[in-house]
């Protein structure tokens, strides 16, 4: 177990460092002049431009920039907007609530949600109950949740006028209101992707021979399913959870456009669309980081769980 | 029962009624975006500005957007747009993909590792961060947009191909073609690759489904094609702001990528079902009943 663990604590790092270098030398390769969006497109003197260069680090080798750039990281100092003159650490902390509770509340209610109907779907196999459900998840799989959303406001301003999703939260309970939206939206395919995952599991534990042992020995079905299979067949669902946190991370981005929230997603565009590199590296590092981490603890947790993934 | 009549019930498993009618939306939304040129009554880009948000009539069957442009022109050319690109990001991803896929499961050892660690660290970018940076990098345009998501769909289609070749590699008729002296090449391509394609073709089929939504999410991000060229995301991206009074606008791009993905996913699980008989429907009553009435051979029954 322990070979195991470290093993995974090790590709974790090399994974964090490789992909950190793949983000830097990326941005470097940019045709794009970095004083030139600093300045904004105004004319400079020659001095300007030389005490832009030192600011941001630009007069070092790439090696320096790249040295500056990470151990600032570890420090939590993710460098200076080009755009906002503002530090980026200082931007992701402002707009981090929004992203992580929209994030947090797709995946308590995709979870509530689709476990259960995992469940039945298996249970009424090869019934018209499936055939309903799994006509619904398709449909789910399909409806990306920016569409999802749009049709959300939509229905709400023709037959909810009254109800409000925009602007700043002031108090908790206007937070919670801002975000539910998004995050329902967002769970709308989290659903239909862990719904199929548990039904598929389910629908091989309830095919299994000591499934059909426990009914002969009289057991009831549905303790059967509680008390045995469940347990099997939420594995695979676990596992996918540390892919899912990531596809709701970047999932948030397209809602938050929606919704016109001011989370990470937004600021990380409008730095995609206006070259403000130090903003879409950090931010893409920052996600980066948190998607590997939930991951490597899954899968360390995993190993824990179950000894024959450690042999792997 | 005979071969033929064995062939003959194993098509009739395939040809099901959704499958049919998944397979037909397909082959129309294909000729639509090849034929879009043809087919369009307007140029999807031509602004008509006495004519802005008219509603569906004969001279404009869908109505006009914002600007006065025909919706149902858009809808084409956006279809020609959506999907062509779709098709050669599932093409990138393929070409690069398999082959390493089948070098890293053939070769093992040091080949393997690089590989699997290159996919390790392309996988630690969750789903769409990866494109955001390149179009950061390289600026929007369709191209970038399109090699984006090629590069991003390489390490799924690597490890599926590597787990495959795994399996296969084990086999007798390996063993066969190795004894006889067969180059490594030819045991790749000429021996294994065709035993796994038929998966790896079902495979690419959903990919292209998903193609077809990550694409739609980058345009509708503004980071996809540039305005004014239609792309289903793009359209609904223009919709949205009129979605209280004028849903079409954004519904209908809306409604094309969810019939088209539904459409791809049927098919694809159809090919899949037609391949893996065990994860078949099981035959409705009636024709259950009408089997075992004529004693046919219920072997063939998946259960």
């Amino acid at each position: 177990m322990r070979s195991y663990a470290l093993n995974k604590v090790l590709q974790y790092i090399f994974v964090l460092i490789a992909t950190s270098v793949i983000i830097f030398v990326l941005v470097r390769l940019s045709p794009t002049d970095p004083v030139a969006v600093i300045l904004g497109g105004k004319q400079s003197s020659a001095e300007t431009v030389a005490n832009i260069r030192q600011e941001f680090h630009l007069d070092r080798s790439p090696v320096e920039q790249y040295g500056i750039w990470a151990s600032g990281m570890l420090r939590g100092d993710f460098g200076t907007s080009y755009q906002y003159r503002q530090p980026v650490s200082d931007m992701i902390a402002q707009r981090m609530p929004v992203t992580l509770g929209i994030v947090i509340l797709a995946m308590v209610i995709g979870v509530a949600v689709s476990i259960p109907l995992g469940i039945f779907s298996a249970v009424k196999r090869h019934k018209w109950q499936e055939g309903i459900l799994s006509i619904v998840f398709l449909i789910l799989v399909a409806c990306p949740p920016f569409l999802t959303s749009i049709l959300m406001i939509w229905f709400l301003s023709v037959h909810a006028p009254g109800f409000s999703f925009v602007g700043s939260a002031t108090t908790f309970g206007e937070f919670l209101q801002r975000i539910s939206l998004p995050a329902l939206a967002l769970s709308f395919s989290l659903i239909a992707f862990f719904s199929r995952v548990m039904k598929a599991g389910m629908t091989e534990e309830l095919q299994s021979d000591y499934f059909m042992a426990a009914r002969a020995r009289g057991m009831g079905r549905n303790a059967i399913i509680w008390k045995h299979c469940f347990r099997n067949a939420i594995i695979p669902v676990v596992t996918i959870t540390g892919l899912e946190v990531g596809i709701l991370l970047v999932g948030s981005v397209l809602v938050e456009t929606v919704f016109s929230l001011q989370g990470i997603g937004s600021i990380l565009i409008s730095a995609v669309q206006g070259s403000d590199y130090p903003v879409v590296q950090g931010i893409t590092m920052l996600i980066v980081f948190i998607f590997l981490t939930i991951s490597t603890i899954l899968d360390i947790v995993y190993g824990l769980i179950d000894p024959r993934v450690r042999a792997l | 029962m005979n071969d033929r009549e064995l062939r003959k019930e194993q098509m009739r498993s395939f040809f099901t009624a959704p499958v049919i009618a998944s397979g037909v939306i397909l082959l129309l939304i294909l000729v639509c975006s090849v034929l879009a040129p043809l087919l369009a009554p307007y140029d999807p880009n031509a602004v008509d500005l006495p004519n802005t948000l008219s509603p569906p009539s004969p001279a404009h069957w869908l109505g006009t957007d914002a600007t006065g442009r025909d919706m149902l022109s858009r809808l084409l050319f956006g279809s020609r747009t959506t999907i062509l690109s779709a098709v050669c990001i599932v093409a990138i991803s393929a070409v690069i993909g398999i082959p390493l896929g089948l070098l890293s499961g053939f070769f093992g050892r040091w080949a393997d590792k690089i590989i699997s660690r290159a996919c390790d660290v392309l996988l630690s970018f969750p789903s769409l961060l990866l494109a955001f940076v390149l179009v950061a990098v390289f600026g929007r345009g369709i191209t970038t947009v399109v090699i984006a998501l090629g590069i991003l769909y390489v390490p799924m289609l690597t490890k599926l191909t590597r787990s495959m070749t795994l399996v296969e590699e084990n086999k007798v008729y390996v063993e066969a073609a190795t004894s006889i002296g067969f180059s490594s090449g030819h045991i790749m391509l000429k021996e294994i690759l065709p035993n796994i394609l038929s998966t790896l073709v079902v495979q690419m089929m959903l990919d292209i489904g998903y193609a077809v939504l990550d694409l739609s999410a980058m345009s509708f991000l503004g980071l996809g094609v540039t305005p004014p060229t239609a792309d289903w995301g793009a359209m609904l991206e223009e919709g949205r702001i009129l979605i209280a009074a004028y849903p079409a606008l954004a519904l209908a791009p809306g409604l094309m990528i969810v019939v088209t993905v539904v459409a791809v996913n049927v098919f694809g699980d159809g090919i899949n079902a037609f391949l893996n008989p065990s994860q078949r429907k099981l035959p409705s009553r009636r024709r259950f009943l009408r089997m075992v009435w004529r004693q046919e051979s219920l072997e063939r029954i998946p259960l």
